[in-house]
């Protein structure tokens, strides 16, 4: 596919993602309804919406302190700031976002903020050292991607979806197991056991759904990415880097693992199935660098075989 | 035959909802595109501040080359005067031809090249090249978006009606890309 098919593709499958969520959302909805009735159906729903927008407003900033990230000034490190100003240049934003460092010897990069406006962008002393200046510019357009493409927005929203959805199920599944299930049983037992069904799976389908929808987010970005610098063979190259180093982040957590340019996380190693691939926040490196090359024309050697594979 | 009146209805509300988006998709771009032309206005304008200082330094060294100072001189006053956007692309093409020519002058002169203000200048107008190409490539997009949105349906009809037109796309042409290639086909 070429690079606008691309991103065309990725909003395609953004759109289908969103649209599982409100039918997940709607099912759940069903589910409580015909276990419970309207009555108790409207009280929980007014406790989700409470709890997901606390949870949204909550889940401001707490990104950079997380990761033991601190703001750089444009003397610190003037190669990587230019890099951040070009690409903030190319997106077309109005302000640069700010700069962050993470000393950490992994190489790793992360963008964060809500809206462009209040944006920024981290990257560890590690993926300095690692790359030269033609990747460092692609890995940070896949960063000014994620931020003009409104990415962290979009990935807080689900994370906070996910987790109303889970409360939910876990309250109705304590409530039936206390009320002994006495309002469903005499009239409906058939539709008592798909609502139980319902709420036992919702929150697995959530997560699912959050994941795939990171994933999209990243090929997305890749693709943006290869627009604003008109170079992806130099994301390619960066990628190809980061997939043969081996070094895990130190401080980082699953909660954040969405936000960098290859997952953080190197605890799944060895178990390389597709059923594995689903609870990933980010696709393989491979199939990542493999997408670059059909729309920039080039070829890179594979990643050889034992390096993480993230 | 109220259920149909009420379709009606739903009909013309999503109509109407929808010109109002793609209007307001219209211009939005139309804006974008020009905040795209000034923040290239902003990198040319930049670049020809950077030139005096280049000039100088140069000067210093390499006595005998006035044709590319006066060839520099005369891209950035071209670049400072200009108003359309193909005026702008011309001297943003020579700017960076006579730019480049100087640069390969220097090469000649070691002492020069270990001035650190020098060293410095070089920084920094490779940078503001990065950062005219960056703003060159957003603005193109913009106006690849805009001007896709005019020419399709159904968005060609409301750009028909209230008079938006295309704009066009910023290239510059550079002398070594403008000069044919020589072809030995002996």
């Amino acid at each position: 596919m070429t690079l606008q098919q691309q991103i065309r593709s990725a909003r395609m499958r953004t759109l289908v993602v969103l649209v599982l969520f409100v039918v997940l959302m709607a099912v759940l909805v069903a589910a409580i309804y015909v276990a419970f009735g309207a009555g108790y159906g409207l009280i929980m729903g007014m406790v989700a919406v409470g709890y997901g927008i606390f949870g949204y407003i909550a889940s401001g900033s707490i990104v950079a302190a997380a990761s033991g990230a601190h703001k750089i000034n444009k003397e610190d490190a003037p190669e990587l700031f230019r890099t951040v100003e070009n690409a903030a240049i190319a997106a077309g934003l109005s302000k640069t976002p700010d700069v962050y460092i993470i000393d950490d010897p992994a190489p790793n990069a992360f963008a964060a903020g809500r809206t462009p406006d209040k944006a920024y962008i981290a990257a560890t002393t590690g993926i300095l050292q690692l790359l030269d200046k033609r990747e460092l510019e692609g890995v940070m357009a896949h960063e000014m991607a994620h931020v003009r493409n409104r990415d962290v927005r979009l990935m807080t929203l689900a994370a906070v979806l996910v987790g109303v959805i889970s409360m939910v199920a876990d309250m109705l599944l304590w409530s039936m197991v206390f009320s002994g299930n006495r309002n469903s049983n005499d009239n409906n037992p058939l539709g008592a056991i798909l609502a139980i069904v319902a709420i036992v799976l919702a929150p697995i389908g959530a997560a699912l759904l959050q994941m795939s929808l990171s994933r999209k987010r990243e090929y997305l970005a890749d693709a943006t990415a290869a627009e604003l610098t008109g170079d992806p063979e130099g994301l390619a190259r960066a990628l190809y880097k980061l997939g043969v180093d081996q070094r895990p982040l130190t401080k980082v957590n699953r909660a954040t693992a969405h936000m960098w340019i290859e997952s953080p996380l190197r605890d799944n190693k060895g178990m390389r199935s597709s059923l594995a691939g689903m609870f990933d926040t980010h696709p393989p490196l491979q199939e990542r660098i493999d997408r670059l090359q059909q729309m920039g024309g080039f070829t890179l050697p594979p990643i050889p075989k034992g390096a993480a594979d993230a | 035959m109220n259920i149909l009146l009420i379709l009606i209805a739903v009909i013309v509300v999503v109509i109407l909802l929808w010109l109002v988006i793609a209007y307001n998709g219209l211009v939005r771009l139309r804006n974008e595109a020009s905040q795209g032309e000034s923040s290239i206005d902003i990198q040319l304008k930049r670049r020809a501040d950077l030139i005096p200082n280049l000039v100088e330094a140069v000067k210093g060294y390499a006595t005998h080359e006035s044709e590319a100072f006066e060839n520099v001189s005369n891209a950035r006053a071209q670049a400072l005067g200009a108003k359309s956007l193909s005026e702008k692309a011309a001297a943003d093409g020579a700017m960076q031809a006579s730019v480049g020519k100087l640069f390969a002058i220097a090469e000649a002169y070691p002492e020069l090249r270990a001035v650190e203000s020098f060293k410095q200048l070089q920084t920094e107008l490779s940078d503001t090249e990065d950062k005219v190409a960056a703003s060159r490539r957003y603005y193109n997009s913009v106006v690849q978006q805009f001007n896709t949105k005019q020419q399709t349906v159904p968005t060609s009809f409301i750009a028909g009606a209230f008079g938006f037109s295309p704009r066009a796309f910023y290239r510059i042409e550079d002398d070594s890309e403008r000069q044919p290639v020589k072809v030995d086909l002996s």
